[in-house]
C-alpha cells in the first residue's frame, strides 16, 4: 500500500505544477462594437457608387488593442459568412466583371484599450454593383483576432 | 483504441516494464525483469500478433493505445504520429534503421509507409539524438518490415474494412527461405470514401458550411503499396536489399482546403467514392541495402538507402489577391530525394558494451506549381556517436554517450511569378532569400537501470535537437492556404531540448504499476506565432523561438484477476509553459489535454486465443491555449474490441473487430489540425479484419 501512496503523491506533485504565471496572460478576444454609436456599415447597408462611406465602429480590449483591417469583396456567388444572423435579400448570382476589391491595414496607437475608428472609404464609380461582403478584422497586442462579416449592397 | 490499450495493458502486465511486450499476453507478470533493464529510456514494443489482433483501422490508430502516443487525424484515412505532444519534425519515424524522409513538416502528410508490411514496431519516448540524430526530440517510432521468413513458403492474406468511410482493403504477403537465401513480397490495396462526422455544419473563419449527410466532402482516396525483399543470411554475414513503393491519393475536404474556405461549382455530393479537386497524390519510393557482420566480440552494420518522395497538390485555379488565375491545377509539387548512409559497430569488453557509428544524409528538394510554401533546398548532414553500456552489477546498469552533428543547408531564393504593386512599381516579390547556413550540435545522454525485488527504477538524462527547416528560416509571404502572412527568421539556431526521464515500476504475478514522469526544457522552441499586425491584408505570423518548460507523466496499472480477466487504468498529463518571448506565460500550440483510459478485458482460450474488451477513453477539457487556439471541451468515448485466432491445420485464421466511439459522440481533438476549422472527430466506426496466415 505504501507504494501506491508514494506513486499517488508523485502524481499529485507533478500535476500541481500547472498554477504558475497564470495571472499575466491575456486570454480574451478584442471586441468590435457598435455600442453608443451609430455603427456604419451595418447588415444590409447600401453603398452608392461614387460616394464616400463613413466607416464608424468602436474597438475595445481588456488589455491593449493591436491593429485592424478592412476588406470588401463581392458575393456574386452567394457564399455565406457565419458572424451575422441577419439575412439580406440578394440579387441573382452573376460573374464578376470589374468587382470592387478593397483591402487596407490600419494601425491603432499603442497602449489603447478603446479606439473609436472612423474612416472615410470612397467607393469608385466604375465597379460592379451588387452583393458584397464587408469584413472587419481586429487584433489585440498578443495576436487574438476578432472578425465581423456583414452583407452589404452596392448600387 | 480501447482494445489497443487493453492489449497494451495486458501485455504490460506480462513483462512488467516500460518495455511492453504485447505478445506475452497470457504469461505471468514478474517472469522477466530483463526487458526493462535493456534501456534507461522508456520504450514500448508492439509485435505482429498484437498488430493483427488489435487492428483498428490504421497502424497509428492501433498504436494510439500506448500512453503518450497520439495519432492526429489528417482527414481521409491517414494520421500523423505524435509522442508526448511532439510530432512533425520533432520526432523520427525510422523504417528498418533508416530515417523516413517525406515532407513531415506538412499538416496533410501521413506516414507514407505500407502499414500492413510492418512486422513489429517500437516507440521510444524522449530525446534519442544519440542514435537517430536531428529531429529525435519527442521520440522515435521504429518500424520493422524486413523480417526473414521462417519457412520455405509462407505468407498471409488479409481483408479489412471500416464503416465510417466505407474503407475496403486487402493486403498479401508471400515469402520463403532456402538454406541461405530468402525473399519476401508485400502488396496492399486500400480504397475509401468520404468520412462521416457527427454534425451537419461547420463554421470557420466566419464562413458557414453545411454538410450533406454529415460527410466531409471529397475526403475519399486510395492507397497502393508494394515491396520486395531479397536477402542472404550466412553464418557471419547477413545482407539484404529491400525495394518499396507507396502510393496514395486522397481528396482534401472540399469546403476548406487546408484552412482556406473554398467555393466551387463541382458537384461533390454526387458520389462519396470519387476524388475531385482539390486533392493530393504522393509516391514514396525507397531502396535500402543492409549488411551486417559478426566477428567474435565485434559486430558491424552498414546501411545505404535512397528515398524519393514525390507529392503533388492539385486544386481549381483561382485568383488570389494580386495573383492572377493560373492556367493549370498544379498548386504545389514537392520532389525530395534523400540519400542516407550509416555505419555502426558494437564491441564487448568485460562489463562494457561499446556502440559507435557514423551516419550521413543528403537531401535534395525541388518545388513546383503556382503556390509557394517551401523553397528549393539541399541539405548535407553528418553525425558521429559513441556510447557505452556498463553492467556494473546484474541489477545495476549504467549507460552514457555523446554525439556530434554537422549540417549545411542551402536554400534557394524564390520570387513570385506574378507582379505585385509596391508603391508605384510592379514587382515580383521575393518570398525566399538565397542563403546558406551551417549548423553543428553536440548531444549527450546518460542513464541507469536498477532492479531490486519487484521494483525497477530507471533514470535518463539526455539532449535532442533539430535543424531549423527551410520554411522556418526563409518563409516570407501570404499563405492563402491558411489565411495568414508568414515570416521566417534567418537567424534561428538549431532547436535544442534537454530532458530528464524517470521510470518506476512495480510488478508481481497479478499487478503491474508503472509511472513515467519527465521534465523537458527547450532553450529555443521554434514555432509560428501570431502578432498584432496585418501585412497585405492578413494577420502576420512570425517564426519565433522561446524558452519552454514541459513536464508530464504517463501512468499505468494493470490488474489480472480470476484467471481470465484483466483491468486497466492508465492516464497521461502534460504541462507546457513558454518562459520567454512575446508569448511568455502561455502554453505551446497543440498541447494535448490530460486523458485517462479505463478498460476491462476478458481473455480466453477456446480453439485458439481470443479476447473481448471494453474501454472508456476520457479526455479533459483544454483551457491551456495560446492564440489563435480555442479551448476544447473534454469528452469521453466508449470503445469495444474483440480478437480471435483459429488454428487451422498448418495455417491460422485471425479475426479482429473494433468499434470506436460506440455512442457516436461529437467531440473535438485539441491536437488536430482540423480543430482549427471546427471539424469534429469521426463518428461511430466499426473496423473489421480477417486474416489468414499460412
Amino acid at each position: 500500500m505504501k507504494h501506491y501512496l508514494a506513486i499517488t503523491m508523485l502524481l499529485c506533485v507533478l500535476g500541481a505544477c500547472g498554477g504558475d504565471d497564470e495571472a499575466s496572460k491575456d486570454m480574451s478576444y478584442p471586441v468590435i462594437s457598435d455600442e453608443g454609436i451609430e455603427a456604419v456599415p451595418s447588415d444590409c447597408y447600401i453603398l452608392k457608387r461614387g460616394e464616400v462611406m463613413p466607416f464608424h465602429y468602436v474597438f475595445t480590449d481588456d488589455t491593449e488593442l493591436g491593429s485592424f483591417n478592412i476588406e470588401i469583396h463581392n458575393n456574386f456567388d452567394h457564399h455565406t459568412h457565419g458572424t451575422s444572423s441577419v439575412e439580406c435579400p440578394m440579387e441573382e448570382e452573376k460573374a464578376a466583371v470589374n468587382a470592387w476589391v478593397f483591402n487596407q491595414d490600419y494601425e491603432i496607437p499603442s497602449g489603447l484599450r478603446t479606439y473609436d475608428a472612423q474612416i472615410e472609404i470612397p467607393i469608385p464609380d466604375d465597379v460592379d454593383p451588387g452583393d458584397y461582403h464587408f469584413m472587419i478584422r481586429l487584433t489585440d497586442h498578443v495576436g487574438w483576432q476578432q472578425l465581423r462579416a456583414m452583407a452589404v449592397k452596392i448600387q | 483504441m480501447i482494445s489497443i490499450l487493453l492489449g497494451a495493458m495486458i501485455s504490460m502486465a506480462a513483462s512488467s516494464d516500460t518495455v511492453v511486450t504485447l505478445e506475452d499476453v497470457t504469461v505471468s507478470a514478474s517472469k522477466s525483469v530483463e526487458p526493462q533493464m535493456r534501456s534507461s529510456q522508456t520504450s514500448v514494443h508492439v509485435d505482429q500478433e498484437y498488430l493483427q489482433l488489435n487492428f483498428s483501422g490504421s497502424l497509428m490508430q492501433t498504436m494510439e493505445g500506448i500512453p503518450g502516443v497520439k495519432a492526429i487525424s489528417i482527414g481521409s484515412g491517414q494520421s500523423k504520429p505524435t509522442i508526448r505532444g511532439l510530432g512533425y519534425n520533432r520526432m523520427v519515424v525510422s523504417e528498418n534503421g533508416i530515417k523516413h524522409e517525406g515532407q513531415q513538416w506538412g499538416d496533410d502528410h501521413g506516414l507514407e509507409i505500407d502499414q500492413f508490411s510492418v512486422d513489429r514496431a517500437e516507440v521510444i519516448k524522449g530525446p534519442s539524438a544519440l542514435l537517430y540524430g536531428s529531429d529525435a526530440i519527442g521520440g522515435v517510432l521504429l518500424l520493422r518490415s524486413n523480417q526473414m521468413p521462417k519457412d520455405s513458403l509462407e505468407g498471409s492474406v488479409q481483408l479489412f474494412g471500416r464503416t465510417n468511410n466505407g474503407q475496403i482493403g486487402a493486403a498479401a504477403k508471400i515469402g520463403g527461405r532456402g538454406e541461405r537465401w530468402y525473399c519476401r513480397a508485400n502488396v496492399t490495396w486500400i480504397d475509401y470514401a468520404d468520412y462521416k462526422v457527427p454534425t451537419d455544419s461547420i463554421q470557420y473563419y466566419s464562413y458557414w458550411i453545411r454538410l450533406k449527410d454529415g460527410r466531409l466532402r471529397n475526403t475519399a482516396g486510395c492507397e497502393r503499396n508494394g515491396s520486395f525483399l531479397l536477402g542472404y543470411s550466412g553464418r557471419k554475414v547477413r545482407t539484404s536489399l529491400r525495394l518499396s513503393d507507396s502510393y496514395a491519393k486522397s481528396g482534401f475536404f472540399a469546403n476548406a482546403h487546408g484552412l482556406e474556405v473554398r467555393l466551387s461549382n463541382i458537384d461533390y455530393d454526387h458520389s462519396r467514392r470519387d476524388v475531385d479537386l482539390p486533392y493530393q497524390w504522393v509516391n514514396h519510393f525507397k531502396a535500402h541495402s543492409h549488411t551486417s557482420w559478426y566477428c567474435g566480440r565485434t559486430s558491424m552494420e552498414v546501411n545505404v538507402a535512397y528515398q524519393n518522395n514525390f507529392r503533388e497538390e492539385l486544386s481549381e485555379p483561382v485568383s488570389h489577391g494580386y495573383m492572377p488565375k493560373p492556367d493549370n491545377s498544379l498548386e504545389r509539387r514537392f520532389n525530395k530525394s534523400t540519400y542516407t548512409y550509416n555505419y555502426q559497430a558494437r564491441y564487448h569488453l568485460g562489463k562494457h558494451a561499446f556502440h559507435g557509428g557514423l551516419d550521413g544524409e543528403y537531401q535534395y528538394n525541388r518545388r513546383g506549381g503556382w503556390g509557394f510554401i517551401i523553397p528549393d533546398f539541399e541539405t548535407n548532414s553528418l553525425g558521429m556517436f559513441l556510447l557505452d553500456r556498463f553492467k556494473f552489477r546484474k541489477n545495476l546498469i549504467f549507460n552514457a554517450g555523446a554525439r556530434l552533428d554537422f549540417a549545411k543547408t542551402h536554400i534557394h531564393g524564390y520570387q513570385d511569378w506574378y507582379p505585385t504593386p509596391v508603391g508605384s512599381e510592379m514587382v515580383c516579390l521575393e518570398r525566399s532569400t538565397d542563403l546558406t547556413r551551417k549548423f553543428h550540435n553536440l548531444s549527450w545522454s546518460f542513464g541507469a537501470n536498477y532492479n531490486v525485488g519487484n521494483w525497477v527504477f530507471k533514470a535518463n538524462a539526455g539532449s535532442g535537437f533539430r535543424m531549423p527547416i527551410p520554411k522556418e528560416l526563409g518563409a516570407n509571404g501570404i499563405n492563402y492556404h491558411i489565411f495568414r502572412y508568414e515570416r521566417g527568421n534567418v537567424q534561428l539556431d538549431p532547436e535544442k531540448s534537454y530532458q530528464l526521464d524517470l521510470g518506476l515500476s512495480w510488478s508481481n504475478d497479478a499487478l503491474v504499476v508503472q509511472v513515467d514522469p519527465y521534465l523537458n526544457y527547450f532553450s529555443n522552441y521554434i514555432y509560428l506565432s501570431p502578432t498584432s499586425r496585418y501585412v497585405e491584408g492578413l494577420q502576420l505570423y512570425n517564426y519565433t523561438q522561446a524558452r519552454v518548460l514541459r513536464l508530464g507523466w504517463e501512468a499505468q496499472m494493470i490488474y489480472t484477476f480470476a484467471k481470465h480477466w484483466e483491468a486497466l487504468l492508465q492516464g497521461e498529463y502534460l504541462h507546457a509553459r513558454q518562459k520567454s518571448g512575446e508569448k511568455k506565460g502561455y502554453t505551446l500550440p497543440f498541447t494535448p489535454p490530460w486523458s485517462m483510459d479505463a478498460g476491462l478485458t476478458y481473455k480466453y482460450n477456446w480453439k485458439g486465443d481470443g479476447f473481448v474488451g471494453l474501454k472508456a477513453h476520457v479526455v479533459g477539457r483544454q483551457d491551456e491555449i495560446v492564440p489563435p487556439e480555442k479551448p476544447t471541451d473534454g469528452y469521453w468515448t466508449l470503445n469495444f474490441s474483440a480478437g480471435k485466432s483459429f488454428p487451422l491445420r498448418r495455417s491460422k485464421l485471425n479475426v479482429s473487430l473494433h468499434a470506436d466511439n460506440l455512442l457516436n459522440r461529437r467531440y473535438y481533438n485539441h491536437t488536430s489540425y482540423y480543430r482549427l476549422i471546427d471539424v469534429p472527430e469521426p463518428g461511430r466506426n466499426l473496423s473489421m479484419k480477417v486474416g489468414l496466415d499460412f
